[in-house]
């Protein structure tokens, strides 16, 4: 069993975040994505310390991480992703896209390639709709997809890792 | 010349940072010219857009801008003549799109820079929040605002000014501000947009809501996947603290206010007001049950108040150009104008700020321009998961909340998702239902597991597995899940399914009994079959195939075995002789 | 606090301003389903059950969490509100996996509690385990001596190794408190001032005189024989079922105030219209108590008997005269009773003629078993051709050889001749035991003539048990399918005697089968089990049995009894009595089945030591999480995930803080449905 005794990650870096918003109640969630944004994803012990720094049981923390999809309980991949689930893109064949990129990658909804390279997460309306079908990597956006667009932009950054 | 960038998300998807970039290295050391970016204009099927401005004179409106273009701009710019970009320039037919809207909630958009305060201030900005903190009282705003008729603008329709009666009467305190920038309606995106371009507009308007119902502090839910418009309002509300135009004694007033943004996290049923309360303070957002309403008991169980980015974007223009003036559009039930994001199978999709009572079909057609490829009109959806589908019978409709209730579908936060003949109206339904169930919160049952069980039947009967009854059942189901839902997400979730089995029954039928997509967009209901007349035996699709479903001879007629068809439709887009059909 | 006035489904309700209406009705004494509520906990408004309307507004409102306005009208039991309960409960059910009861008793045509009398039987409590079965079985240690038991063939530690003996445990824990002073006695209702008429004093007949006299009304059972005990007494014999045992639980019965009459027949001594004069409820039990006839020549000839006639002959003490050789036609139990009754008369020759083969055979296994021990022949796959006499006696069979041809509609393989083949038989005799008839004479009389069906048997409603008269209902093998096993006949009768004192009451409740959810099993769920072969008892030797009418064997020990019992795997949910949502679930006809769809995936976990959790039957009302944070204050359970895939989870990860929960147990107390299981006790 993963314990809390088994502590791996640093555990200075939430502190620090824990520090900022000490004595601001409701501020879990800003927490939560703070720490996020450091360790990539929410690791067990982390979850663990911000419970006991906030007053929260694990419990409350665990169910607020995993009522909002924006958290992750599991490393991502370098390149994350998103793929628009909006009302423009599924009129415009955002489920070819997924399918292309499904073949491409290996992986659907949720999935981690496994030279974790690349995450892929079907995510709610990105609000660029008049681009649709649409897709974000990290933070550029992309739109107006094919299936072949949406490959040749996988593979160009495939290459681009490639070669260093 | 000025050269303005249109920043806003869609533009930058569309790669306007690189042309900025590429202008930048061009016009350097033009001394006639300055680069400048500004929002979301709403023309979005046509960027990158860049503006030439001769002083605050649009003198050209270059589209669909390419960083190779850049050249001939900064040639443009330098020698005055503008003829060398006609190339790139913005075709009349498509500057009907703006000139047949009438813009209050987006009058700054796409106009100015929305990272300088001082832009927002030399149009008109702030002087609504000195003329209310130094001419009117508390009462005199909500006044103003009543006679407006300014109403909820992120769906529900409920009168502003009611709102701001109800949280100004509350007893106790301190009290809040809240704004409701969690849009969630799948295709819908003014609110991003007003923020991404006009954030003093919001904030402007939300200090004045402050002011009228008394609240010390003003918080800004934004929806996680807004990065830009996260960053562009940190900024704005930094200037405007820094300008004194929130914080401690606003203007040199008594009154204080600040404000601060708070990220979602992704999860749509944050946008009904009590989940969203709940989300502020940290906890998964799932609903409370009302009464009591936000206004007596809200974030932090204080008096609160919650109106959405568009609702506040107005406010400012009505106190200065007074209520009546906003009144005066619209129709008896509905005041003002309402912004639309148009998007879907339209030829011109973006941002539309039209007065109440236009018609649908106005919106779609004189302003849209009509179908894309020049298909048949099916529908429009309206109201994302909460709205509903109206069909061609009904593009007459007059713009108005009444009128649009209806017909079953809603007004909704503003999305207007425009479909044609290929698209599959049971699909439509299906995918709604994939949504709310996924964003259902999973507190009370009839959401939880009703809007699962629609969403199971409405898969089946897509693929081809729909059963005798599903339809009576879906209607069953429905009519439950709306009586007995705990919140607006699970009362409005059957809104999709009703109005397609309403509008488009017999597509439903097609889908059951003959195991038939008349729009032929359900895969597994789907024939590819080849026409031997038509059939020269190029090998092609033979060879496309990633099943090995079709079978024949160089120069004899080919055909797909049905057993084997994975109908991925890659024979028919391999075809040249038009040889492959599907139904 | 100022009281208010609310109208409650038109009744005048007073509460204190600030009540919840949910409040205000309970106080009132108004029912209004609900599973999320507690009352120690805030207002939450998960379950949708407690829906009711207010006049005035146009949607549904939460009972529970709504305070009621002075003056309001609301209405609870509306069209419109019983169909979102109703799909409230369909969606609820759609999504819980679980055995409410296990397949013993679903199996069971009485319905009889069978896993909770074993495990009575397994602490040593025997009186505790006859209790429980009389709630629907008056006749426990007589059916555990005589039950083909249907409930052992869908026990699940079939899949295991072998079922329950659970036959055999009745028999010994009704036979151990049969004698005893102390043992349990039923509590009976204060007098109705109702008569009801009982005819037949058959397993239906007793049974619906015993549940309805505990109901508080005047019974009297009359019946044609001499004793009471129908076919108990006068078609099994007694090497299976000893009278006296028959007598004892009969005494039992007649103990609650039920009048037994014995040698009155309708026709005969009254008629039947006379007869329900006396009554305000009749109830016709008189059984199949004419032989079928087998259709072919010779039938006629001395010696040719029908095989409950026989058995009757028997039982009265004075045996038809079979011969040294007989040959018993048929392949149910009826066959079996009579072929080994004739070995225990002195026949020597006896054989069993059928028409299939034994895999097809109705009567019960063991019973074959037991009669080929005791030298009984079987002439598998013959039928009689005729019958030939000689000086109109039987002198031989003569035998037409079957074959089997495709399965019939039963799914049994049907015989067919073998052209031109037969085979004869020398016997003295011949017992046609291939089926009963009702003997309806003295019904068919005038105004008061009962309605038959096309098979010449009383019609009476599936549900009801109400025949084409008023006020006469019919049970047990004279109604609708015939003849049946015992226990089929106790069961209806015990569900007439619910819909008869509706009746009574003035509004007659038809019968309902319970709703239950029931969870797929299959081998594999059990692979890892301990195999442990049922307890085996052991019969006397088969030379000493043909003798005598003596017993079989002694059947279970206490010891023998307590080990076998403990074989159960309590299939059923321990909370079915408690269980808040099949008892609200069962209040309104729902059929979940036809919103069938995901399921949350079905396992227990003990991570909260003191509990057993089973994902299967949660249904998210989120109780244990709010009592544990609200109440208890310590936040150990929690919600998980969102939507559908929501579960509620004890804090992850983390031993030190689950085990901190060790003594509070108010989770599971406050859990209204069997997802959370108290292992430990305070």
């Amino acid at each position: 069993m993963n314990t809390c005794s088994c502590s791996k990650s640093d555990l200075t870096l939430v502190d620090k975040v824990l520090e900022e918003y000490a004595g601001t109640p409701g501020s879990l969630i800003a927490i939560l994505q703070k720490a996020q944004a450091i360790y990539g994803y929410l690791p067990a012990d982390v979850i663990y310390r911000i419970a006991e720094k906030t007053g929260n049981s694990p419990a409350k923390v665990m169910g607020v991480a995993t009522f909002y999809t924006q958290f992750r309980l599991e490393p991502v991949g370098k390149y994350m992703l998103m793929l628009c689930q909006g009302t423009a893109c599924h009129v415009n064949g955002s489920e070819r896209i997924a399918a292309a990129i499904q073949e491409e990658l290996g992986i659907g909804d949720g999935g981690t390639t496994e030279d974790g390279l690349f995450s892929v997460k079907h995510v709610a309306c990105l609000g660029c709709c008049s681009l649709s079908p649409v897709m974000m990597i990290n933070e550029d956006t992309y739109g107006s997809l094919t299936p072949d667009k949406a490959l040749s932009i996988i593979r160009e950054i495939r290459a681009k890792e490639v070669q260093g | 010349m000025r050269v303005i960038v249109g920043e806003g998300s869609c533009g930058l998807a569309a790669g306007a940072g690189k042309v900025y970039e590429a202008l930048q290295t061009k016009l350097e050391g033009i001394e006639s010219a300055s680069l400048g970016i500004t929002g979301c204009v709403g023309m979005c099927w046509l960027e990158p857009i860049v503006d030439l401005y001769n002083g605050k004179m649009l003198a050209k409106r270059l589209v669909h801008v390419a960083p190779e273009d850049a050249d001939d701009i900064a040639a443009a710019v330098q020698s005055g003549d503008l003829s060398l970009v006609d190339r790139i320039t913005i075709r009349k037919e498509d500057e009907d799109f703006l000139r047949k809207q009438t813009r209050i909630a987006l009058r700054h958009c796409g106009v100015i820079d929305p990272a300088d305060i001082n832009d927002y201030m030399a149009d008109d900005g702030y002087q609504a929040l000195e003329k209310v903190l130094g001419t009117m009282t508390p009462e005199e705003v909500i006044e103003e605002i009543k006679v407006s008729g300014l109403a909820g603008r992120g769906g529900a329709g409920f009168p502003t000014w009611f709102k701001w009666k109800a949280a100004r009467n509350a007893a106790g305190g301190p009290k809040y501000l809240i704004c409701n920038a969690d849009e969630g309606d799948p295709g819908a995106f003014m609110d991003r947009a007003v923020i991404e371009s006009d954030p003093h507009s919001l904030i402007e308007g939300m200090m004045i809501a402050a002011y009228a119902i008394g609240a010390a502090e003003a918080i800004v839910y934004v929806r996680a996947e807004y990065p830009l418009a996260i960053v562009r309002l940190e900024n704005a509300i930094k200037q405007a603290r820094e300008a004194g135009k929130l914080g401690k004694n606003i203007l040199g007033s008594d009154f204080s206010c600040d404000m601060r943004i708070k990220a979602g996290a992704g999860a749509f049923v944050c946008g009904e007001e009590t989940a969203l309360i709940e989300s502020l303070e940290g906890n998964r957002g799932m609903p409370r049950l009302k009464p009591p309403f936000p206004a007596n008991s809200g974030y932090w169980h204080k008096p609160s108040n919650i109106n959405n980015v568009e609702t506040f974007a107005n406010v400012a223009w009505i106190i200065l150009n007074g209520g009546d003036k906003f009144a005066a559009m619209g129709t008896e039930d509905s005041k003002g104008t309402k912004v639309f994001a148009l998007t879907g199978k339209i030829k011109r999709g973006g941002l539309v700020e039209i007065p109440m009572g236009k018609t649908l079909r106005e919106v779609i057609f004189d302003i849209g321009g009509g179908i894309r490829d020049d298909k048949e009109f099916k529908a429009v959806q309206m109201g994302g998961p909460s709205g509903g589908c109206i069909p061609a019978s009904l593009l007459d409709t007059p713009i108005d909340y009444k009128k649009l209730s209806a017909t079953g579908a809603i007004m909704g936060s503003g999305g207007m998702v425009v479909m044609d003949e290929n698209t599959c109206m049971v699909g439509m339904a299906k995918f709604f239902l994939d949504f709310t169930a996924k964003e259902s919160c999973g507190k009370c049952v009839h959401c939880r597991i009703g809007t699962k069980r629609m969403q199971e039947i409405l898969t089946r009967i897509t693929e081809g597995e729909g059963r005798e009854g599903d339809i009576e059942l879906l209607e069953e189901l429905c009519a439950a899940v709306k009586d007995g839902a705990l919140c607006g997400l699970g009362q409005t979730a059957p809104n999709p399914v009703l109005t397609t089995l309403r509008y488009f029954r017999d597509e439903y039928e097609a889908h059951i009994n003959e195991k038939k997509c008349p729009a032929g967009s359900c895969a597994a209901l789907l024939t590819y079959s080849i026409d031997p007349s038509k059939c020269v035996g190029c090998t092609m699709c033979a060879r496309k195939c990633p099943a090995g479903a079709i079978a024949g001879t160089v120069r004899n007629p080919h055909s797909i075995d049905p057993e084997k068809c994975i109908r991925c439709g890659q024979c028919l887009a391999a075809c040249r002789f038009g040889a492959v059909s599907v139904g | 606090m100022s009281e208010i006035t609310i109208t409650i489904n038109g009744k005048l309700c007073k509460g204190q301003q600030g009540d919840t209406i949910f409040k205000i009705a309970q106080d009132n004494g108004i029912y209004i389903p609900n599973l999320c509520y507690h009352p120690s906990v805030a207002r939450y408004g998960a379950c949708g059950l407690c829906l009711v309307q207010d006049e005035k507004s146009p949607k549904l409102i939460r009972s529970c969490s709504t305070i009621a306005a002075d003056g309001q009208v609301l209405h609870t039991e509306n069209d419109r509100i019983i169909q979102a309960r109703k799909i409230a409960l369909e969606l609820l059910m759609s999504d819980h996996e679980g055995d409410c009861v296990g397949p013993c008793r679903l199996a069971c045509p009485a319905e009889t509690a069978c896993q909770e009398y074993v495990k009575q039987v397994a602490l040593g409590n025997t009186r505790e385990a006859v209790r429980i079965v009389k709630e629907r079985l008056p006749l426990p240690a007589s059916i555990g001596h005589v039950c083909p038991h249907p409930c052992e063939s869908e026990c699940r530690r079939r899949l295991v190794e072998q079922p329950i003996s659970i036959a055999m445990i009745k028999r010994f824990m009704a036979m151990d408190q049969l004698d005893k002073a102390d043992r349990w006695k039923p509590e009976i209702a204060p007098a109705t001032g109702k008569k009801v008429g009982i005819i037949g004093g058959g397993p239906a007949g007793l049974t619906a005189a015993y549940y309805l006299a505990l109901k508080g009304h005047e019974v009297t059972v009359h019946d044609a024989m001499p004793k009471m005990g129908g076919m108990l007494r006068y078609g099994i014999p007694e090497y299976r079922l000893p009278k006296a045992v028959l007598d004892a639980e009969i005494a039992e019965i007649a103990e609650t105030g039920v009048k037994l009459v014995n040698d009155f027949k309708i026709g005969r001594d009254i008629s039947f219209e006379e007869y329900r004069k006396q009554y305000d409820a009749v109830v016709v039990a008189i059984g199949a108590w004419k032989s079928s006839p087998m259709r072919c020549p010779g039938e006629n000839l001395e010696g040719v008997y029908g095989g409950i006639d026989f058995l009757r002959s028997v039982a009265l003490g004075d045996p038809v005269a079979i011969g040294k050789r007989t040959a018993i036609v048929g392949g149910g139990n009826t066959a079996m009773d009579a072929c080994r009754t004739a070995v225990r008369l002195g026949a020597e020759e006896v054989y069993v003629i059928y028409r299939r083969t034994r895999s097809e055979m109705p009567a019960a296994a063991d019973e074959i078993d037991e009669a080929i021990e005791e030298g009984v022949v079987f002439k598998f796959l013959t039928n009689p051709d005729s019958i030939i006499g000689e000086d109109g006696k039987v002198k031989a069979v003569k035998l037409q050889v079957m074959e089997l041809g495709e399965p019939d509609a039963s799914g049994r393989r049907s015989p067919v001749p073998v052209e031109g083949k037969f085979e004869y038989l020398e016997v003295d005799s011949v017992i046609a035991a291939i089926g009963q008839r009702v003997d309806v004479a003295g019904f068919d009389v005038g105004a008061s003539s009962l309605e038959l069906n096309r098979r010449g048997i009383i019609a009476a409603d599936e549900l009801s048990f109400h025949t084409s008269l008023p006020g006469v209902f019919a049970v047990g093998d004279a109604t609708n399918k015939g003849a049946d096993i015992a226990i089929a006949a106790i069961g209806e009768a015990g569900r007439a005697a619910d819909v008869i004192d509706s009746y009574l009451a003035g509004a007659e409740k038809p019968y309902r089968k319970p709703y239950v959810s029931k969870r797929v099993v299959t081998e594999e769920d059990f692979k890892d089990r301990e195999k442990q072969p049922r307890v085996p008892v052991v019969n006397r030797p088969a030379a000493e049995r043909r003798c005598d009418f003596k017993p079989v064997n002694s059947g279970y020990t206490a010891e023998e009894a307590m080990k076998e019992a403990l074989r159960c795997l309590e299939c059923g949910c321990h909370d079915y009595r408690e269980c808040r949502l099949i008892s609200t679930a069962n209040e309104i006809e729902i059929h979940p089945e036809r919103l069938a769809g995901a399921k949350h995936e079905k396992f227990t976990e003990t991570r909260l030591v003191a509990i057993e959790r089973d994902q299967g039957k949660c249904i998210t009302c989120n109780l244990c999480v709010r009592v544990c944070d609200e109440v208890v204050g310590k936040g150990i359970l929690g919600l998980v995930g969102r939507g559908f895939e929501t579960v509620i989870k004890p804090e992850f990860n983390d031993p030190a803080v689950v085990a901190a929960c060790k003594d509070c147990l108010k989770c599971a107390e406050a859990c209204p449905t069997g997802a959370l299981k108290i292992l430990t006790a305070k």
